[in-house]
């Protein structure tokens, strides 16, 4: 099944993208939209692919991919870190619910002028935020993971000899391995959302800040520029995931 | 009646609070910087915000625009999420479009949607309501697909129709898990209400902050943040007691640690 299931699958899915193309064709070839609002596809593609190999473009999206790793890795080492610790440690957990219960649901953008005001206007309040924003899906999956683990595995680590402390390593982190996986995910995409954000709001480089420059000046081509480039990168990203995924969770039943 | 356990659960949370804003204010006096108020005086300018009727009237519109996109956004998606969990047909033919749009931050989209629709209620409530929905057909998309297929047999056996049985069986056994997305919907609906209207900026409460910033006015700038980050606080616990009530039954004993240190 699987070669030609996939082909027949990716055929299916390839028809609402194909009729979102036609539709958006269509409202610009019959007139509904002047083409300064909304500009026809190839001519957007047209001008992607012109951008793709011009020198500023590329740094602007060297920029953003460099905050996006940045704060997505500092959110996986701690939201992995703290949510182990949570999971595995009764007095971390008794001090952390609260904190978390918190911050969580806080608004991190919210935050961003008082990032703003306190780390300046480079590299650090970016990666900062989306850091920030990237860490409560990852910490809670993973503590969500860690504490759902079955006590058996962990007896019978013990009861094999296993320490205490390589438990840890060797049962728990596998096993909370799937959901982990689920919450790096939901984090990675937070992660590109917020990064394209912060740029908005105040930046001299980035992807987000060629979107800016070309809403203040009405250039409704430069504006689906970056917005696509930013969905591709999404989806190249996601795919990398899905790759550690399958190859990291190769012995677990349905993956 | 109140045991002491659920009390120090309950107080827990507000301790947190105060603990982080004891450390703001420790921090704040020890940089001592112009453009970083101690937590007392932000507090202070809460008062004069939220005693303006024109900022409290903003602040209200904001919250109404989210209640709007994030309702309709829950009522499309979760529909849409348990048929593509249910029919491969749909799941392929609706997946590779949502994975484009996905990390296509919606509050971004504002500029170009501005240009059709207008700076007015229509667009902000668009780009909230498609922030929203991604999260939400997701979730339920997985909740639906891991339905166990033993208990559709038996309500079919019992002559459910297939509208039945995703009513009766899938929605409440992909419950928790769609609540998942919706929380997860939540806190994206609050982002991109600031968003939107950060960059919008005709009314409320992120235009209140950003203007603030732009002017310099710090206490307000921090002001804000400690009312939008109520309401998120707000918001969550009040979407947490729906979410226990309804699902209490599929609830892990998070209580009891990993017993092996």
């Amino acid at each position: 099944m699987s070669a030609r299931r996939f082909t027949i699958d990716g055929l299916i899915g390839a028809i609402p993208i194909a009729l979102l193309i036609g539709l958006w064709q269509a409202l610009v070839s019959f007139g509904y939209a002047p083409p300064t609002l909304l500009p026809p596809p190839g001519l957007v593609f047209e001008r992607m692919v012109h951008q793709l190999t011009s020198g500023a473009f590329q740094q602007a999206i060297a920029a953003t991919v460099f905050r996006l790793f940045a704060g997505f890795a500092i959110a996986v080492v701690l939201g992995v870190g703290l949510g182990l610790a949570a999971a595995a440690s009764p007095a971390v957990n008794a001090l952390m619910r609260p904190i978390v219960r918190v911050l969580a649901p806080l608004p991190k953008v919210a935050l961003y002028p008082a990032l703003l005001l306190l780390l300046g206007f480079g590299h650090e309040s970016k990666v900062v935020l989306v850091a920030a924003d990237a860490l409560f899906p990852i910490l809670l999956s993973t503590y969500y993971g860690a504490s759902t683990v079955e006590q058996k595995l962990i007896w019978s680590a013990m009861a094999a000899g296993t320490p205490p402390r390589q438990i840890l390593f060797k049962v728990v982190l596998p096993a909370a391995a799937p959901s982990i996986l689920t919450g790096c995910r939901i984090g990675l995409v937070i992660s590109c959302i917020v990064v394209f954000l912060a740029e908005m709001i105040t930046s001299t480089d980035g992807l987000g800040h060629v979107l800016v420059t070309a809403a203040r000046t009405f250039q409704a081509v430069d504006m689906f520029v970056p917005l696509i480039t930013i969905s591709l990168l999404g989806l190249i990203l996601n795919g990398l995931l899905q790759a550690a995924r399958s190859y990291l969770l190769r012995g677990f039943p349905e993956v | 009646m109140l045991t002491g356990k659920s009390v120090a659960a309950r107080l827990a949370p507000v301790l947190a609070c105060m603990g982080l804003l004891a450390l703001w204010q420790i921090a704040a006096l020890a940089l001592n910087s112009d453009s970083f108020p101690t937590a007392l005086e932000a507090m202070r300018a809460i008062p004069s915000i939220l005693g303006d009727k024109e900022a409290l009237i903003n602040i209200l519109a904001s919250l109404r625009r989210m209640a709007v996109g994030f309702l309709a956004a829950v009522a499309f998606s979760i529909p849409l999420g348990l048929l593509m969990g249910r029919s491969a047909s749909v799941a392929s033919f609706c997946n590779p479009l949502l994975m484009v749009i996905y990390p296509v931050p919606k509050a971004a989209l504002m500029p170009i949607i501005m240009l059709w629709l207008g700076v007015g209620d229509l667009s902000k409530t668009l780009v909230i309501f498609l922030g929203v929905s991604l999260p939400v057909i997701y979730h339920s998309f997985e909740g639906a697909k891991a339905v166990e297929e033993k208990m559709l047999w038996s309500g079919a056996a019992m002559g459910l129709s297939s509208v039945e049985r995703m009513i009766r069986i899938v929605l409440p056994a992909s419950l928790p898990e769609i609540l998942t997305g919706c929380r997860t919907g939540l806190v994206l609906a609050l982002i991109t209400m600031v968003t939107s209207e950060m960059i919008a900026r005709q009314s409320g409460a992120g235009n209140i902050l950003f203007n603030a910033l732009d002017m310099g006015q710090y206490d307000t700038v921090f002001a804000m943040i400690i009312i939008i980050g109520a309401m998120g606080i707000a918001l969550d616990v009040a979407f947490e007691s729906m979410r226990q009530r309804l699902v209490s039954w599929s609830e892990p004993q998070f209580d009891v640690p990993l017993s092996f240190s």
